[in-house]
């Protein structure tokens, strides 16, 4: 029963009318954000941390989130009109959903998908009440051992889940956690790599790395590749599935919110494995695989729920550990930050209204999203037409403005423009950016559990393998690698990539 | 020699990886104390991730130059890359010897980076201009003003993309300097200078 309260709770904060806009304005954003193909979660919250400042955390965070869920929504959107990934999770609904469209069925592919992430979306709120007070209860036990194994872990599975060279993503990884070492020395007070640049002894804002490695450098490869889209004009159609797609489309669905909601929860998960791997599993099941690819209702249905139950259960680790499983999660940490509220734990305890409120609001945000996306279809795919040379100006203007106000410094502007021509770099040489980014969150974090353990061994490193917790995470992060670096199951990755990015 | 390069794009990653490892370890173990496994200094950390960082970028570089990849394409060379970080450098040793503020020599570096792309490397126009943009925008925020410094970054990053029209641009630009002085000057109170610094009174706010 304490749940039930906890939910009275979470839904006495979520169905305030400021609260409410909140999580309207969030929706709205991610739902935009998410039908425009180039413009991606991760660079529309870093764009807004900086605002969130004026408003309460709770406000903050109802926000925040909107966005991130909000955005596989309206991913698919744009996936089943224009065969574009509006939304990094949903390439995979291109497959079928596109397919779909061009069949004229395009409306009940759209609400397809729209219902089937609402009902994924309740699942997925569901799951994160009754699962994150245990794991915070649990979490509150853990020693600098097992939140330096538990980084460990997650930081494994970052790279194991990156697209291509597994040794590139590690060493990603360890760049990351380099560069967020940079700044001053908790311990020693001393001033490390800033090269007497005063700006730098507060270390590299994690805003401006995340605009320039996902914000300039994504313009900058999107305008080398030049502008070629054609929207799908033929009309969406009636809505109404027939019954024979309902009926294929149920157990897609109910199988994609088990998967996705299972996968959000590891660290490394989140909307983008889910999708992929709901894929993969209903063309396993299918009795019709031949179908796949060309207009299969559950190769819509599966992704989408899998996708959006991914992003909203990833909120879990966060949540109780603040431990970020994904680039979106490290930002939500770092929004958290910029309240004055330590990640962690103890969260759930000292702040029952931020935590429930936040997990109500998920639920609100999810009826606002159907909403949205089926009688206003419309007006999204009006979006559609707007070419990507009025877009990216504007987004431009959007990150500097966000990224100068945060201290008034050109410095931060000067930076980002530097990871933009990194991260740019990076591209090219096909280095993925997102470990990176949960690198440079938990590097400093990782270096103080890491001193405290080793303080608290007495300088023995077998304290990682005696205490059980740390020894299973360690045991896990091991069993991950050699997986994936297992010649036979690495050709599986790398073929299921390949078959999915097409 | 030539060396024949089977994976350009994991030769010049495993470069990348192991000189910045390389750089980091080095750096921390000239400059800050090591300390012992029991009191970690703050040299350690850094010390072991650099070397972790050479030892991938080894594996990245060596497996490049026995297994073949795909082909790397870049709209510049290295030599322009020596060419633009000796510009910075350069200007930034002549303004130092002049007295000017370093803001001015980076500003300085990033107008001639401009207009060298757009005149022999018109290929790295999206990279220079884009980028270029922000930091024209970011040292010129405080001087100008949101009003101009808008407008810089609004037609140099539209002059990066396939088609430049004035009209166009100039009404996206009405567009967004409207909307940014609504939502962020006037709705969010973000402290912005609006006017140039050298307009006496500002019209608006």
């Amino acid at each position: 029963m304490e749940i039930l309260n906890n939910l009275i709770l979470g839904f006495g904060v979520a169905i305030s009318p400021i609260h409410l806009l909140y999580a309207l304005i969030g929706v709205m954003l991610g739902t935009l954000i998410g039908v425009l193909p180039g413009v991606g979660p991760v660079a529309t919250i870093a764009m807004l941390l900086p605002i969130t400042f004026n408003l309460s955390p709770i406000a903050a965070l109802i926000m925040l989130a909107g966005i991130y869920y909000g955005a596989q929504y309206g991913g698919s959107t744009t996936a089943i009109l224009v065969n574009l990934p509006g939304e990094s999770a949903s390439v995979v609904t291109c497959l079928d959903g596109y397919q779909m469209a061009r069949q004229g069925r395009a409306g009940p592919a759209l609400a397809t998908a729209a219902v089937g992430s609402f009902f994924a979306g309740c699942v997925a709120t569901l799951i994160i009440a009754v699962a994150a007070p245990p794991l915070a209860e649990v979490a509150l036990k853990f020693g600098p051992a097992e939140y330096f194994s538990l980084m460990v872990l997650g930081l494994v599975a970052a790279t194991v889940l990156a697209h291509g060279s597994l040794i590139k993503a590690i060493a990603m990884v360890v760049f990351g956690l380099l560069l967020g070492l940079i700044g001053t020395d908790v311990n020693s007070g001393v001033l490390r790599f800033t090269f007497d640049v005063p700006e730098l002894s507060d270390g590299i804002g994690f805003v401006v790395v995340a605009m320039g490695m996902f914000g300039t450098a994504e313009i900058i490869a999107n305008l080398e590749q030049g502008e070629h889209r054609e929207v799908f004009t033929s009309k969406v159609g009636r809505l109404m599935p027939t019954r024979e797609d309902i009926r294929r489309a149920i157990p897609a669905v109910l199988r994609g919110t088990a998967l996705g909601s299972f996968l959000g929860i590891l660290p490394g998960g989140g909307a983008l494995l889910s999708s992929f791997g709901a894929y993969t599993v209903e063309k396993k099941l299918s009795k019709h695989p031949e179908q796949f690819g060309k207009g299969a209702i559950e190769g819509v249905a599966g992704p989408e729920a899998a996708n959006n139950a991914g992003a909203q259960t990833s909120f879990i680790p966060m949540l109780t550990l603040g431990i970020p499983g994904n680039a979106v999660m490290a930002l939500m940490i770092g929004a958290l930050m910029i309240q004055g509220i330590a990640p962690g734990p103890q969260v759930m305890n000292e702040k029952p209204e931020l935590f429930w409120g936040l997990i109500a609001s998920m639920w609100v945000g999810n009826a606002f999203l159907v909403i949205l996306n089926l009688p206003l279809i419309g007006m999204w795919i009006k979006l559609l037409t707007v070419p990507y040379r009025y877009l990216y100006p504007a987004i431009l203007v959007f990150m500097s403005i966000g990224v100068f106000s945060l201290s008034n410094n050109p410095f931060d502007v000067l930076i980002m423009a530097i990871f933009g021509v990194i991260g740019y770099i990076c591209v090219k040489l096909e280095c993925e950016p997102a470990p990176m980014i949960l690198g440079f969150i938990l590097g400093p974090l990782m270096e103080e559990n890491l001193r405290r353990a080793m303080l608290l061994s007495r300088g023995d490193p077998s304290t990682f393998i005696t205490k059980p917790i740390s020894a299973g995470f360690i045991i896990a992060s091991v069993i991950l690698l050699l997986i994936v670096a297992l010649p036979a199951i690495r050709k599986k990755r790398d073929e299921a990539f390949v078959e999915q990015k097409t | 020699m030539k060396l024949r390069i089977k994976a350009p794009k994991d030769f010049w990653a495993g470069v990348m990886f192991i000189s910045l490892g390389a750089f980091f370890m080095i750096w921390a173990l000239t400059h800050y104390q090591m300390g012992t496994a029991v009191r970690m200094g703050p040299a350690y950390f850094p010390t072991v991730l650099g070397g972790l960082m050479v030892f991938l970028g080894a594996l990245v570089f060596i497996e490049s130059l026995a297994m073949q990849g795909p082909s790397l394409t870049l709209p510049f060379n290295i030599v322009d890359l020596v060419v633009a970080v000796l510009i910075y450098a350069g200007l930034g040793w002549i303004f130092k010897l002049m007295g000017i503020g370093g803001d001015y020599a980076i500003l300085a570096g990033t107008v001639v980076l401009i207009v060298l792309s757009v005149l022999f490397r018109p290929g790295t126009k999206p990279l220079v201009l884009i980028s270029a943009a922000c930091v024209i925008y970011g040292y010129l925020m405080k001087p100008l003003g949101l009003i101009l410094s808008t407008a810089l970054l609004v037609f140099i990053a539209a002059f990066a993309g396939h088609e430049f029209k004035w009209k166009e641009v100039g009404i996206l630009y009405v567009v967004l300097i409207v909307f940014s002085i609504l939502v962020f000057v006037k709705g969010l109170t973000l402290p912005f200078p609006v006017c140039p610094a050298f307009m006496e009174t500002c019209p608006i706010r």
